[in-house]
């Protein structure tokens, strides 16, 4: 046992960071270290993409066959986690680490090449619409119907909380088709196109100001069923191999540490390393992220020698949020009343321009407002501690 | 990076456990309260049989009379003694005493020491706490030195032959190695929360020559923390131990507890709080590694894993202890169940070489660098 990387992964390493070094643009940094919403601008991400698409990496997860670098389970962690602690964007990852790998293992060979190549490429960007006003944590409780007309369905009903949904073209749903039987047995899941006539989206503004979900109301929007993915009532089993893909932890452990270092710094700059209060929380935050980061290299081990991680991912999704959380809430108690002061224009980096230290100051308090929903988001923790007392412990 | 046991690994674990969970009799080696018995040979028996297993030689080189293992296969011994609540004086005299002696022992003072600790024959206390907490002083006499110095509750003195007992000597810090009935060496034995036994030991001017101080070091400073630091990895592994073994207890305990007609466990916020007692666990465990992996790292390194571990195990320890007593209601809080003992065991691990708050500390000023902060420990920027 050991936490060493072999040789040609720190190569590896090193190729990674001397790409992004030499290609990730200072404003993109600056834009990134501004950003307060949970995910940043998919325009920012795009650019970036594009970059990776060029080079070969824009898609690390997947197989070569479809335009992935065929990396191993330890390459991809690294980039990842390379990525985000440079700072880099994401973009789209309903697209790549969502709908991607649901239409590689259920979709026909029309839909793969079809929709694979420009999510590769990142001209389409998707968005998941499964939430609904009266569907969140009870998700197989959904109502938006769709009737089978000819070789189409008509969908009625509303989404919600659709992040990007104004920023997509495509998305994937989950949407009613029978009312009898189980719950889960009525459920299919679409593709559609975002442009389809009676499709209409209406902002929802968030508490840190940004403007990222929205609700999507279908009124009689004929969808061709050649976008149904998997048989008509059965998109439950879809559904529920797409939750294997959301884990992505190292994307989080390198975000988490970059943003741990930046309050760090913050607490040294502004005098307050000796507080006993911050200072007591930096180091059990610190170690809590010692934690988890171990807990994501024991999973990659697994990964990498074959075993099977078993439920941690709700353990991982649990704990990760909840870092973030308190990371944002030391920034929180660090900055003081330097709080007290908002600006209301979205992006933070578009709107400011002031010297760094400053402009930073601003995104704190958006931050930790947004950054609230990261445990509620995807299961919320409540729905993460129901799956690990049933699948971990028997209860 | 592999962070998976191989075969030889998971033998040493599943024969660890086979044979504690068979031989170890929890109750009859912790005696009642009122028991004061003999100490020594007290310890006598099961320490002949952690012998015959090779566990006391575990790891020292093979030319000390040892099987060559590492941490990993110390936390792995040392989590199952805490699964099983074993007091044997394991920690103390084969991985802080016999690691130091192996650390920086000259030749003569191994091959004195190290086979005969492999063999059963001799078991050594150590009469220091934490990195730096020194209460013996060494002044120069002749060719040797005189100790004087007094220590509360040294842990395992009583079941030992030996003290290694760091002491002061002007700006460094010696070891000595001293017999515990040597000349105005004073011990008075008592029992310790967890049921094992340690002693206020005082020593009055007690002549020691050159060749009892280890290495001939007059500052063996950096070799003492580095022990200290192995120390706690194996306690840790040992906490991670009893803490599983409370979770297990304690959701066994929910699902046969019937209360409003139906067993406890389906009360939700029962449910959750035993998976935020699981999660700590795992948590505790996964810490721990870091710790076990980084224990011969260089300083900077094991410092960083080994603090880290110490304050968030701590922390981990002390909300499973806590929860596991609160969900078993009033017979929690009782003498007769093994949770209450496992409850102590974990008291005993935060208050052991330093608090879970004196290591919070002691990793904030080493993560104060937001450099530090910022590294990864698989990769940092600059490695
Ligand atoms: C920033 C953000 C982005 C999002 N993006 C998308 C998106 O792109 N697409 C999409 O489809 N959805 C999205 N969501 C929605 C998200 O999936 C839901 O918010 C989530 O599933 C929870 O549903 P809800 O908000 O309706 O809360 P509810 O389910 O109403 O829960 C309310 C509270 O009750 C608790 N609760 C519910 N059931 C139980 C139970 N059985 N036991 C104990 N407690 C329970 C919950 O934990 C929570 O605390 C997003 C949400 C956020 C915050």
């Amino acid at each position: 046992m050991d936490l060493n990387l072999a040789p040609e992964d720190v190569a590896f390493a090193e190729e990674v960071r001397t790409f992004i070094d030499a290609n990730l643009p200072d404003a993109t940094r600056r834009a990134m270290t501004l950003t307060t919403a949970f995910l940043n601008e998919p325009e920012l991400g795009y650019e970036w993409h594009k970059l990776l698409h060029k080079k070969g990496w824009s898609v690390p997860s997947w197989p070569d066959e479809w335009g992935g670098p065929g990396w191993t389970p330890v390459q991809k962690y690294i980039f990842d986690l390379e990525s985000a602690r440079a700072g880099a964007p994401v973009y789209n990852g309903q697209g790549s680490r969502m709908v991607g790998p649901v239409l590689m293992h259920f979709g026909t060979d029309e839909q793969k090449n079809k929709y694979l190549p420009s999510i590769c490429s990142g001209e389409d960007h998707w968005c998941q619409g499964y939430s609904e006003p009266g569907s969140g944590s009870d998700l197989a409780s959904l109502k938006t119907k769709a009737v089978a007309d000819g070789d189409d369905y008509i969908i009625n009903g509303q989404k919600i909380w659709t992040s990007f949904a104004h920023k997509s073209n495509c998305m994937f749903a989950l949407v009613r088709t029978s009312t009898e039987g189980k719950r889960q047995e009525g459920i299919t899941f679409i593709l559609l196109d975002m442009d389809l006539p009676g499709i209409t989206i209406r902002p929802i503004i968030g508490n840190g100001g940004d403007h990222e979900f929205n609700e999507v109301f279908f009124d009689d929007v004929r969808v061709p069923q050649s976008g149904r993915v998997g048989e008509e009532n059965k998109g439950w089993d879809v559904a529920k191999y797409l939750l294997e893909f959301e884990r992505g932890g190292a994307l989080v452990a390198g975000r988490v540490r970059a943003q741990f270092a930046k309050v760090v710094r913050l607490i040294r700059d502004r005098g307050l390393i000796d507080d006993a209060h911050i200072r007591i929380r930096m180091a059990e935050i610190g170690a809590d992220l010692d934690t988890m980061e171990m807990v994501d290299i024991r999973v990659l081990s697994d990964l990498q020698s074959g075993a099977n991680p078993g439920a941690i991912s709700s353990m991982l999704k649990m704990r990760w949020s909840s870092i973030r959380q308190e990371v944002s809430e030391l920034a929180l108690d660090a900055a003081g009343e330097d709080i007290l002061k908002w600006e209301p224009e979205r992006p933070l980096y578009d709107a400011l321009q002031l010297p760094p230290d400053e402009e930073e100051l601003l995104g704190i308090a958006p931050r930790y407002l947004n950054f609230r929903a990261y445990t509620i988001l995807g299961g919320t923790n409540e729905i993460q501690a129901e799956i690990l007392g049933k699948r971990v412990l028997g209860l | 990076m592999d962070l998976q046991r191989d075969t030889e690994h998971t033998l040493l674990a599943d024969s660890a456990e086979r044979m504690l969970s068979e031989n170890y009799d929890f109750s009859a080696r912790h005696g009642s309260p009122a028991d004061q018995g003999d100490d020594a040979a007290w310890a006598d028996d099961m320490w002949r049989q952690f012998a015959e297993l090779g566990w006391l030689a575990l790891p020292f080189a093979e030319e000390d009379g040892g099987l060559g293992a590492g941490m990993v296969e110390i936390s792995i011994l040392t989590e199952a003694f805490g699964r099983n609540m074993v007091v044997e004086p394991y920690i103390t005299t084969v991985v802080l005493c016999g690691g130091l002696v192996a650390a920086i022992g000259t030749p003569e003072q191994r091959a004195e020491t190290l086979p005969a600790i492999g063999e059963g024959a001799l078991r050594i206390a150590f009469m220091g706490g934490a990195a730096g907490d020194i209460s013996v002083d060494a002044a120069p006499s002749g060719d040797g030195y005189v100790l004087s110095g007094a220590r509360k509750s040294v842990i395992d003195a009583p079941m030992a032959g030996r003290l290694l007992v760091p002491a002061r000597i002007g700006e460094g810090i010696g070891v000595f190695m001293i017999d515990c009935d040597a000349t105005g060496v004073t011990l008075r034995p008592h029992r310790t929360l967890d049921g094992g036994r340690a002693a206020d030991v005082e020593l009055t001017g007690v002549n020691v020559g050159r060749a009892q101080m280890l290495g001939g070091l007059e500052d063996a400073s950096d070799a003492i923390e580095a022990a200290i630091d192995r120390t706690i990895a194996a306690l840790s592994a040992d906490a991670v131990g009893a803490m599983a073994k409370l979770v297990e207890e304690t959701v066994e305990y929910t699902k046969t507890r019937e209360q409003f007609g139906k067993p406890i466990s389906k009360f939700q916020v029962l449910a959750h709080r035993l998976v935020d007692m699981k999660v700590s666990e795992e948590e505790a465990r996964a810490v721990t590694t870091l710790a076990v992996l980084s224990a011969d790292a260089p300083a900077s390194k094991r410092r960083r894993a080994v603090s880290s571990a110490k304050s968030k195990v701590g922390r981990c320890a002390r909300f499973v202890g806590q929860n596991a007593i609160q969900t078993h209601g009033a017979i929690g809080t009782t003498a007769d169940l093994t949770i209450g003992s496992y409850a102590k065991r974990l008291m005993v691990y935060e208050a052991s070489y330093g608090s879970t708050a004196r290591h919070a500390e002691l990793y904030a000023a080493i993560i104060a660098d937001p450099d530090t902060a910022g590294a990864g420990l698989l990769l940092s920027p600059a490695a």
